[in-house]
């Protein structure tokens, strides 16, 4: 019971942090796909800097709930790509349009249903897709560490350092 | 003049960044796009139960809480209670330029017709889902959670996933600077 009573208050933090953090903001995300306001990108890796040293350190000390997803290489690929096309059509990805819905805005709760329907299309199609897409060319759940064979520290330690770097350094915005 | 926003990048990042800490470390990382499925199959399941037990990509994941929720569900839940809440309390330091339904870049490029950004909208949100489930996950699971896991996965999906969107919206916008 009390998992999901922590669930939700993670998902409300969550949901406030992406809408004070202006995640929900069409000009924020299609800024950052038109490679001019790096808001959202800068979000990004800032949250990744900050979620990949934490997590290994936890791991280091045999305290991290990892969940790997594996390595299905055409899967990812071709569902990476269709998802880049509606996150850019939409404006929203799976969770900033919920959040964006509970804001109020229209067409959040036109992407909401959108991704509803298209959950439910995928489950029809899911049998198909599995043997064609999904079970060959599969990696498994593997990770940097796995591959490297080296402690995920030694690796979580400097990838954080260089994303963070690039957030606060390197990525710069561009107005005409 | 109000500020471009209510907390920075820099803050908002760093939060979510420790939200996915302690998240790890209590149950397991952030993710949103399976709880479509799980919604969709508990609806399914109320209107037609043999359907749902039948589809094996909705059973697969509504057997898991016995077609109800769980602690995925109620962190979406969470999400809209939270973000809800937010918004309401602070509607007033939203900068104007992230308000509404219409965004003014929209606006410019595909004129005013609410009917077009909605219908837009809608086709964009069938895409995202059936793309992150055919993946495996989103934003939240692939890229922030997957990504900071240091899961090969999740570097795939990210760098297409970017690719993919980068090329889409300069084609949406082509011909503005």
């Amino acid at each position: 019971m009390s998992t999901l009573i922590i669930g939700f208050l993670i998902g409300c933090a969550f949901g406030a942090i992406l809408y004070m953090g202006g995640a929900t903001s069409y000009r924020r995300i299609l800024g950052t796909l038109l490679l001019k306001d790096m808001w959202i990108i800068k979000l990004m890796m800032t949250a990744i800097g900050v979620g990949s040293l934490g997590i290994y350190l936890l791991d280091m000390n045999g305290l991290a709930h990892m969940a790997v997803k594996p390595a299905y290489v055409w899967g990812i690929a071709i569902g990476g790509a269709i998802f880049g096309i509606g996150w850019a059509v939409a404006g929203y990805c799976p969770g900033t349009c919920v959040v964006g819905s509970a804001e109020g805005k229209k067409d959040a709760i036109f992407t909401l249903l959108g991704a509803l329907a298209g959950a439910f299309l995928f489950s029809l199609a899911f049998p198909f897709l599995e043997a064609k897409l999904i079970e060959p060319a599969n990696f498994g759940a593997v990770t940097l560490e796995s591959i490297l064979g080296i402690n995920g520290i030694y690796i979580a330690l400097p990838f954080s350092i260089a994303m963070l770097f690039v957030a606060f350094f390197v990525l710069k915005d561009r107005y005409e | 003049m109000n500020k471009d926003f209510i907390i920075s990048w820099k803050v908002a990042g760093i939060s979510l960044g420790l939200l996915l800490i302690v998240a790890t470390a209590l149950v397991k990382p952030l993710g949103v796009s399976t709880q479509f499925v799980v919604t969709d199959g508990m609806v399914a399941h109320q209107v037609a139960p043999e359907f749902a037990e039948s589809n094996t990509y909705l059973a697969k994941y509504g057997e898991a809480d016995d077609w109800g929720v769980g602690y995925g569900w109620m962190l979406v839940f969470g999400m809209v209670v939270g973000g809800g809440v937010t918004a309401q309390l602070l509607r007033r330091r939203q900068p104007d330029a992230d308000k509404g339904s219409m965004p003014e870049l929209w606006k410019a490029t595909f004129g005013p017709s609410q009917t077009k950004r909605y219908l837009a909208s809608f086709f964009g949100g069938v895409l995202l889902l059936f793309g992150a489930r055919l993946a495996g996950g989103c934003t939240s699971g692939h890229m922030i959670s997957g990504i900071s896991q240091l899961a090969l996965s999740s570097f795939i999906f990210g760098v297409i996933t970017f690719v993919s969107a980068i090329l889409m919206a300069k084609f949406l916008y082509r011909g503005r600077a």
